[in-house]
């Protein structure tokens, strides 16, 4: 194949994807638990190692919410941080990064991160799914002959969660303030 | 002309493909079957939708996976011979789905009779086949009707 009609033939794709509404991404692979997920690159604000973040992390606990343990000040904003297994219902694992996730504040735990990459499109999930998957996905995506979940960034904790974890936030500052004064 | 039409129509309607899942032969109406696939690689991910096992990619499309195995018995998704893939309507919308056969699949006519009372959703009737009666699926109430079944 020439180098003229390869670029031909690429550009036919993009048109058929662009004519399905899909259009090209970039995203950045991540894995949890052996299973493999994207998330756009453009809603991921940083990546660092666990173990970099955890003089900034306190404590929160909601009993309702065991997907997050813990918060992270970033930039003067409290981050929650959402444990991507307990969130997908994955087996538990030690996850060695945080993604921070841009405009929203929650940060994920990930066991790793696999490369950044283009993908020709997100699919929408079958109709056939009804379950809460259709809040953690955005869709699927077509990568080296596998099908991979892109998520939805915005799923990872919803508008109430975050309401709830404010207010138990809130709570542990007060009693952490009151405290201080009795001292 | 409209004789032919209706003659031909009757007979779509009064076609059914016979299958083999796990241990159960079933029928689906023929007008439903698109395709018998080869077992191509069952994509699975975290999901909470009962009886979905994954989806399979045919034709460059995706087609989730029914899990029939709960319901129907049978051998898991990832051992069997074929996909039947036939097409669903789920809400207003059509869609293809995909059920791992694990038997030589085959055509048979007759008349579909209504389902007994107690069966459930996921009977659409029954169809006598030589001395056997046979259960017909109804995919579209399969998965919701068979999810909450399958987990009493």
């Amino acid at each position: 194949m020439t180098a003229t009609t390869k670029v031909a033939g690429e550009a036919n794709a993009s048109r058929q994807a662009a004519r399905r509404g899909r259009r090209p991404e970039t995203v950045v692979l991540f894995v949890v638990a052996n299973q493999m997920f994207a998330v756009a690159a453009d809603s991921v604000h940083e990546i660092r190692s666990t173990d970099s973040i955890a003089g900034a992390a306190n404590e929160v606990d909601h009993p309702e919410l065991p997907k997050v343990r813990h918060t992270i000040e970033r930039s003067g904003h409290t981050y929650y941080v959402v444990n991507a297994g307990i969130h997908f219902g994955l087996p538990v694992t030690r996850p060695s990064l945080v993604m921070i996730l841009r405009q929203f504040r929650a940060a994920v735990l990930v066991d790793r991160i696999d490369r950044m990459v283009e993908i020709s499109g997100v699919h929408p999930l079958p109709h056939a799914f009804v379950g809460a998957e259709r809040d953690w996905y955005r869709g699927l995506a077509y990568l080296d002959d596998s099908v991979i979940p892109v998520v939805e960034p915005r799923g990872f904790l919803t508008p109430q969660e975050f309401r709830q974890l404010d207010g138990v936030r809130k709570e542990a500052e007060r009693r952490d303030a009151e405290a201080a004064v009795r001292a | 002309m409209s004789s032919v039409g209706t003659i031909g129509e009757a007979a779509r309607e009064n076609s059914f493909v016979l299958l083999q899942i796990g241990h159960r032969r079933v029928a689906l109406p023929a007008a439903q079957v698109a395709e018998l696939a080869p077992p191509v690689r069952l994509h699975t991910f975290p999901h909470t939708t009962p009886l979905l096992a994954g989806v399979i990619i045919r034709r460059g499309r995706i087609v989730p996976v029914i899990d029939t195995e709960p319901v129907l018995g049978g051998k898991s998704p990832v051992s069997h011979r074929f996909y039947l893939i036939a097409n669903r309507q789920i809400g207003g919308t059509n869609e293809l789905g995909a059920i791992p056969v694990n038997g030589e699949c085959e055509l048979a006519s007759g008349e579909m009779q209504p389902p007994a009372m107690d069966r459930p959703a996921y009977v659409a009737g029954t169809l006598a086949v030589g001395e056997d009666s046979v259960d017909v699926l109804n995919l579209d109430a399969f998965s919701a009707h068979s999810g909450a079944e399958a987990s009493r």
